[in-house]
Parts: structure tokens; sequence; C-alpha cells
């Protein structure tokens, strides 16, 4: 306890900027989490709604399921380490997603499957510069470099976050190599949920797709509750138990 | 036999237009020929050369399954550091091992799926990648070099550039992703669009590192002398592996490119007897007429006691003759024109479409000594066989009826 205390006043005094990320990554995910929510996927000429529900532990662990509309529910995504499985009830099957399309879109939105699976790279396949840390109503809000490590499987030249003090991620712009923005995902929404404070409606968009985006709206979240391994297995992928 | 010889050569020059003009198409015919001929020849033997030396080799050993199933589970089962031993010494005049598995490469903005070849670049400068010019960047240093080397048309495709990092993702054995961030460190161009597209280079040891395969490879691959002949070469290094490792030629591994060789060889014959056919209506008609004029001699020459046969082969070798004299002047023609392209033939104007069939824009002359003796036997043996129905009708005739033929 007295060896915490320490630590966490040497924290205080020097925030590192990895240990800000750390943190912000440990704080949406939580050691466990179950969360109810919608995928807007916004296109110029048709908008579709997704509610899902989702389920995380640890950093490895998430399963994602979908309830609305009809036609997709049950539509499920299980990812455990960096591998990642879908299973469709239409076809009964349960897909393992090869590497080859580990880039592609997930479930039709802005976000790669990679994005999906693989979220907390952010913390140990980059090293992160604090940039700047300035003001915002009443927040204070660190402006954080990451840049990928020679050989990460990154393609990203940079990516810089917005992380406010209370571990909500405003900002995270995802730049080329050559410092050129592509697309960014920027928190529309912040409320209290689940005693924490959250980003509530995150929207991602690419720079040159002016009318193109897909937000994700959290409707409820329960931060810590007692989520048993069997849920993250390809038996409970196919026939859901929970 | 020396007056019939005389006889016909001297009859030649009775009608000496008629003999021209007949001179003159054959000749052009037989140039057509082996012109012809060596510039397809030409093209199958660049297509080739080229097609096997950037991938299959002459011949290769690998798992019998890896041609099922191109990934790295159908490894060579023998180490990479023993297959030099076994293939030192076994006659090849080059030889190298490769891990060649698939793998998706993408930039910020794209992703391709491509091949990705863990060479050793020290012998694969020996031959593979000679003819695929690093015209930007540098060519890989060593067996461990961390960059990799795409094509120009990939480079363009995934809208990046040289010095900028890709990454590549492909699966280990036991099915786990293996990716990692590389640098493009050269860009080559090749003469084939497609394979811009499809090879992506890097250092045999850092692709092995990433897939977690140290020491491994999936394919052993070995040149001989000659690409129409590797049997020796298969046999042989057939006999450097053991059962349990598939040895095929360049012409089971690339069917395209082998039926390609062999559709070649046979349109070649096919070719010079279209020719052929076209001329001997000439040839035959030539024969007729000329009997046709001399019935009354020929009459006559029956009358005064010459035989028939004699009479048949004055005509065959006068035909013969024509035919000689029309192949001497077809290829010096033939050969004096490819010695006029040493360098080859330009034909960029389309470029592109001869590259959709994998060859190249410069048209090299491939003269070989058997398609000029099949394009020389074929013109004798069909001309002969051709001046034997005039020559026949010309002995039959009756010495009396023929005396008395008024022109």
């Amino acid at each position: 306890m007295l060896l915490f205390a320490c630590c966490s006043v040497v924290a205080d005094e020097q925030v590192s900027a990895s240990d800000i990320v750390r943190a912000a990554v440990d704080h949406w995910r939580g050691i466990s989490s179950y969360s109810e929510m919608t995928m807007v996927i916004h296109r110029p000429d048709w908008e579709r709604r997704m509610s899902m529900q989702a389920w995380t532990k640890g950093d490895e662990r998430s399963l994602v399921r979908v309830t609305e509309p009809r036609k997709d529910r049950g539509n499920a995504t299980l990812t455990n380490d960096n591998e990642m499985w879908t299973f469709s009830p239409r076809i009964n099957r349960v897909i393992k997603i090869p590497s080859s399309m580990m880039g592609q879109s997930w479930m039709g939105s802005d976000f790669s499957n990679k994005d999906v699976a693989r979220a907390d790279d952010i913390v140990d396949q980059y090293s992160h510069t604090l940039l700047s840390t300035m003001e915002r109503d009443d927040h204070t809000v660190y402006e954080i470099e990451s840049v990928p490590f020679e050989d990460a499987a990154v393609v990203w030249g940079r990516e810089v976050l917005l992380i406010r003090e209370d571990h909500v991620v405003l900002e995270h712009r995802f730049y080329d190599q050559d410092d050129v923005l592509v697309k960014a995902l920027t928190t529309l929404e912040i409320a209290d949920m689940g005693g924490r404070t959250v980003a509530s409606r995150q929207r991602m968009q690419k720079t040159d797709e002016d009318n193109e985006w897909t937000e994700i709206r959290v409707d409820n979240v329960e931060y810590e509750v007692n989520i048993t391994d069997s849920l993250f297995t390809l038996s409970n992928l196919r026939n859901p138990r929970n | 036999m020396r007056i019939l010889i005389k006889l016909a050569w001297r009859n030649l020059f009775r009608n000496h237009r008629r003999t021209l003009i007949m001179l003159s198409a054959i000749t052009v015919g037989v140039w057509a020929m082996i012109f012809m001929t060596a510039m397809t020849q030409g093209m199958v033997t660049q297509m080739i050369h080229d097609g096997i030396s950037v991938i299959p080799g002459h011949a290769q050993a690998r798992n019998p399954q890896y041609g099922d199933d191109p990934t790295v589970n159908n490894l060579l089962p023998v180490p990479d550091s023993e297959i030099a031993g076994r293939l030192e010494g076994g006659g090849f005049s080059s030889w190298t091992t490769r891990l060649s598995v698939p793998a998706v490469i993408s930039s910020e903005r794209e992703s391709r799926g491509v091949t990705l070849l863990g060479i050793d670049p020290e012998r694969e400068a020996d031959f593979t990648f000679v003819e695929i010019d690093t015209i930007d960047g540098r060519y890989l240093e060593s067996v461990s070099d961390e960059g990799v080397l795409v094509g120009a048309k990939l480079l363009e495709t995934l809208k990046t550039k040289v010095g900028n990092r890709i990454v590549l993702m492909s699966q280990t054995p036991d099915n786990d992703i293996a990716d990692r961030g590389f640098r493009i460190v050269g860009v080559f161009s090749a003469k084939v669009e497609l394979w811009e597209e499809t090879w992506v280079l890097t250092g045999k040891e850092t692709l092995q590192t990433m897939l977690g395969v140290p020491d491994q490879v999936t394919q052993a691959i070995v040149f001989g002398d000659n690409y129409r002949q590797v049997d020796a070469v298969s046999d042989s290094l057939r006999k450097a592996f053991d059962d349990t490792v598939s040895v095929q030629r360049w012409t089971e591994l690339d069917r395209y490119l082998g039926t390609m060789l062999e559709v070649m060889d046979g349109f070649t014959l096919v070719w010079v007897v279209v020719i052929f056919l076209a001329l001997s209506f000439g040839l035959v008609n030539t024969l007729v007429m000329a009997v046709f004029e001399r019935v009354r001699e020929i009459g006559l020459m029956l009358a005064l006691g010459m035989r028939p046969s004699s009479i048949l082969g004055q005509i065959v070798i006068e035909s013969m003759l024509l035919l000689a004299i029309g192949l001497a002047l077809g290829n010096v023609l033939a050969w004096l024109s490819v010695k006029a392209f040493p360098d080859g033939i330009d034909i960029s104007i389309v470029a592109k479409g001869m590259e959709m069939m994998g060859a190249s824009s410069i048209l090299m002359l491939d003269l070989r000594l058997q398609d000029v003796v099949l394009a020389n036997s074929v013109v004798l043996i069909l001309g002969f066989l051709a001046s034997l129905s005039p020559a026949w009708r010309a002995s039959r005739y009756d010495p009396i009826e023929a005396i008395h033929k008024v022109d």
C-alpha cells in the first residue's frame, strides 16, 4: 500500500507519455466490461445502424454480438490475443479471419478488423512523446505523439492522441508517412456511465471523404463485471449462452 | 544421268522469265519460313528465359504439398544450411534457396496480396534479378537485410515511395498471424508488369525470423546450361534429395511456358508447310506449263528411244534444281536479314500487348539450325512429291500423238 502510494506520487509529478496512453486504454476497457452500443455507418447515399453488445476481459479478449437489425442479429466477432473469428448464424459457420483480411473493414464500417482485434497495440508497439499540455473546458489535455517502432506492424507514420487527465481520449489522429492526416477518431460526446467518465459517441472519419464516417455510440456500459472465461470461446461464439 | 541433268538445267533457262519469277517466289517463301521461325523462336526463347530466370529456375526441389498449397506449412524437409552441401558438385551452373510465402502488403492507403520471397541476394545476383533492374534505391545486401524490394507498379498501387514503411502480413506454421513493418529500400522494374505487382523481396533470414521458421526454406532452385535440356539437371537434383522432396522441371512448374514451347515447335512445322503449300501451286503450275509447251519435244525424245523414266527424271530434276537455287537464295537472304538485327527488333509500338503475353518489347531473333534444316527438307521433300504429277503425265505421253500435237 505504501509502495503504491509512493509510486502514484512519482507518476503525478512526472507523467510519462506512455503511462498516459496505458491508463487511457485501461480506463476505456477496464479489467472487464460489458457494454451496449450502436454503430452508425454513414455513406453519401445510405446510412445503417447496428446495435450490439460487447464483452471485454483484459487486453486480449473481447466478444461483440449484433442484436439489431433483425437480419444481422447473432453476427458475432470474437477476438483473443491477435486472432479473430466471426460467426454468422445465416451460414452457421465460425470463420477465422485470416491475416490477409485483418486490414479490411469490420462489418462494413470505417474500422478495420485490426482496429477491433488489436486496439491495444498502441501501448506496446509505439514510442510515445508528450508534445504539449493544454487546458480545455476545465480539463488538462495531453497531446501525445506516438511513433510506431521500426518493425511494428503499423502503416502509419505517426499517430497523435489527445487525452484528458481523466483518461478520456478526445481525439486519435492517424498520419501517413508524409505527415498527411489520413483518418481521425474524434470523441463527440462524453458521459458518465458505469461509474466512469467515458467517451459515449466517437466518430471515425477518413480525411478525404467528407460524407463517410462511422460512429460508435455507447448506450450503456458496466465495468469490472464478473465475466467467465468460457464466454470467450469458439463454442460460445457459435452457441450463445450468455 | 549427266545428260538428264544437263537437259534439265538448259530447260530451266529456256523460258528464263518464268524461271526467274518462280525462283523469286521460292526465295521469298523460304526466306519467310526461316525468318518468321527465327522471330517466333526468338520470342519464345526470350519469354522462357525471362520467365524461368525470375521464378522457377530450370528445376526446383520442394515439398510435395507445396504445389497445391504454397504456404509456410509446406517447407522443404531439409534444413537450409544442409542444402548447400547437397547441391555442391551436382553439376549445376548455379543454384539458390528461397522462402516463398503468400503475404499481404499494406501501406497507409491500400493493401494487396503478394508473394513474399526471402532470398539470398548474393546467390540470386548470379541469375534471377540481374534482368530486373533496381530502378530506385538499392538492391538487397545480405540474407539478413531487413529492407524490402518492391516492383514499380506495386509501389504506385500502394501510393507509397522508397524509404517509407509498409506492413507485411503472413502466417506462421501454427496459423498465427506473423506481421511486421518493413522499410522499402528499393524498387525494381520488370519486363512484365505482372511481376512488378506480384513479387516482394526481402532477406531470407529476416523472413525466416518473422515466420518463426529458422533455417527453413520452401524451395531449392537450380539452373543448368540449356533450358531445353533440363532432364540431367532435374535428375541430379533428385539425387541430391531423397523421396520426401518433389523435384520438378520448369515445364511442369510453369505450364504456360512449357506448353508454349511445345506449341511453338509444332507451330514452326505448320508454318513451313503452309507457306510451302502456297508455293507448291506456283511450282506445279510452272512445271505443268513447261511440260505442256514441250509436248512435241517430249514425243520426239520418246520416239527416238528415250525411256519414260528418263523423261520423268528430267522433269523432276528440273524442279529440284529450281527449288535448290531458290532454297540457296532464300537461306542466304534469311541469314542476312537475321544478321541485320543483331540487337533484336524494337516492337515497342505493341509493347503493351506483348507484355500481357509475358514477352518483352525487343524481339530477339533466334536462328536455329534445326529450324533451317526443317524448312529446307520440307521444301525439298514436298517439292519432289509435287513435281511427280506433271512429270508422270509427261512420261506417259504416247509418242505419236505427242509429235502430232499442234500448238
